[in-house]
């Protein structure tokens, strides 16, 4: 089989325009991610300790290594 | 024209509107996995939960709980909403700028097809190489070595996904039969995949001896299984939401 017979299958999918924002913003939820589960008094010192402590179970449920 | 009566119509929506259904699919991800931790994950951390209190029993030590278990289980809920959602936003970015590429002729395969390699790369290689651990377990002095392990395996993963779709969307543009280019893209997966598992160093904690092996497994099948719920959840519900988007369009 040639590459023509699988050619009209596939369609033309337009591009979306992503904008800027948009990678910022995923950028600003995985830092927000990091505070909540990853950060262990690093940027938010104590505050930190209580963030790790609520949400305890979600780091360890979703694998991230903790103390 | 004959391809309109063969496909669905393509349109492109715009970002702001796929966003937010991305993030609604997130929510309920967020919930449908939040539910498992409470129900499944929570039975398996309690044995867990109960060593290191004969621990501290024993040593005499006196720690003080922050929160009581009530409140933990609040939390845990929370963190993985919290979780879920700010992978639906970073899903939502990659979905946009990669749908044109990605394979399926509907948005629902499209997206089932992304979502299915974020499970691959955040949960599964994870899980084979440094896997969850319940409390009990962990050593506060290998901390940063096991979270740069985790990271380094993560980043891993992302470039492994990234170079199998580019040798597969190589080798599709070059004509290359659909079941070669998918033995090609299987293979080199799993040569990858083998690779990091050889390469990356086991966390270094030790499992002490006074763990049983069963809390530690169970943990692991109850952590695997929420990350399954999450992923899955996110994949269908988005997918939904997003080709009732596209046709609407």
């Amino acid at each position: 089989m040639t590459s023509a017979q699988h050619n009209p299958t596939r369609v033309a999918v337009p591009r979306i325009a992503v904008p800027a924002w948009a990678w910022a913003l995923a950028m600003l939820a995985l830092f927000a991610l990091y505070l909540v589960a990853q950060d262990n008094g690093a940027v938010l010192a104590s505050a930190g300790d209580v963030a790790h402590e609520f949400f305890h179970d979600a780091r360890h449920s979703l694998g991230m290594p903790c103390h | 024209m004959v391809s309109d009566l063969a496909a669905p119509r393509q349109t492109a929506p715009r970002f702001a509107s796929l966003l937010g259904r991305f993030a609604i699919a997130g929510l309920v991800a967020g919930a449908a996995s939040g539910l498992w931790s409470m129900v499944v994950t929570e039975r398996a951390i309690a044995p867990a939960l109960a060593l290191e209190e004969a621990r501290s029993a024993g040593s005499h030590e006196h720690s003080a709980e922050l929160f009581g278990r009530g409140t933990q289980l609040l939390g845990g809920f929370l963190g993985t909403v919290i979780a879920a959602v700010v992978f639906s936003v970073v899903v939502a970015a990659v979905y946009a700028g990669l749908r044109h590429r990605l394979p399926g002729r509907s948005d629902v395969s499209r997206v089932a097809v992304l979502t299915a390699i974020g499970f691959a790369v955040f949960a599964l290689l994870p899980a084979i190489t440094i896997p969850a651990n319940p409390p009990a377990v962990g050593d506060p002095d290998t901390i940063d070595a096991r979270t740069a392990i985790y990271i380094a395996v993560l980043g891993a993963g992302v470039v492994t996904a990234l170079l199998v779709g580019a040798l597969v969307g190589t080798l599709q543009a070059r004509g290359v039969h659909p079941s070669a280019v998918a033995a090609v893209g299987v293979l080199v997966t799993l040569a990858l995949v083998v690779a990091m598992v050889l390469l990356v160093p086991d966390s270094p904690d030790a499992i002490a001896a006074d763990v049983p092996a069963a809390v530690v497994w169970d943990f692991r099948l109850a952590s695997l299984g929420q990350l399954a719920v999450l992923w899955t959840t996110l994949g269908l519900t988005a997918g939904y939401l997003v080709d009732r988007l596209a046709r609407r369009a």
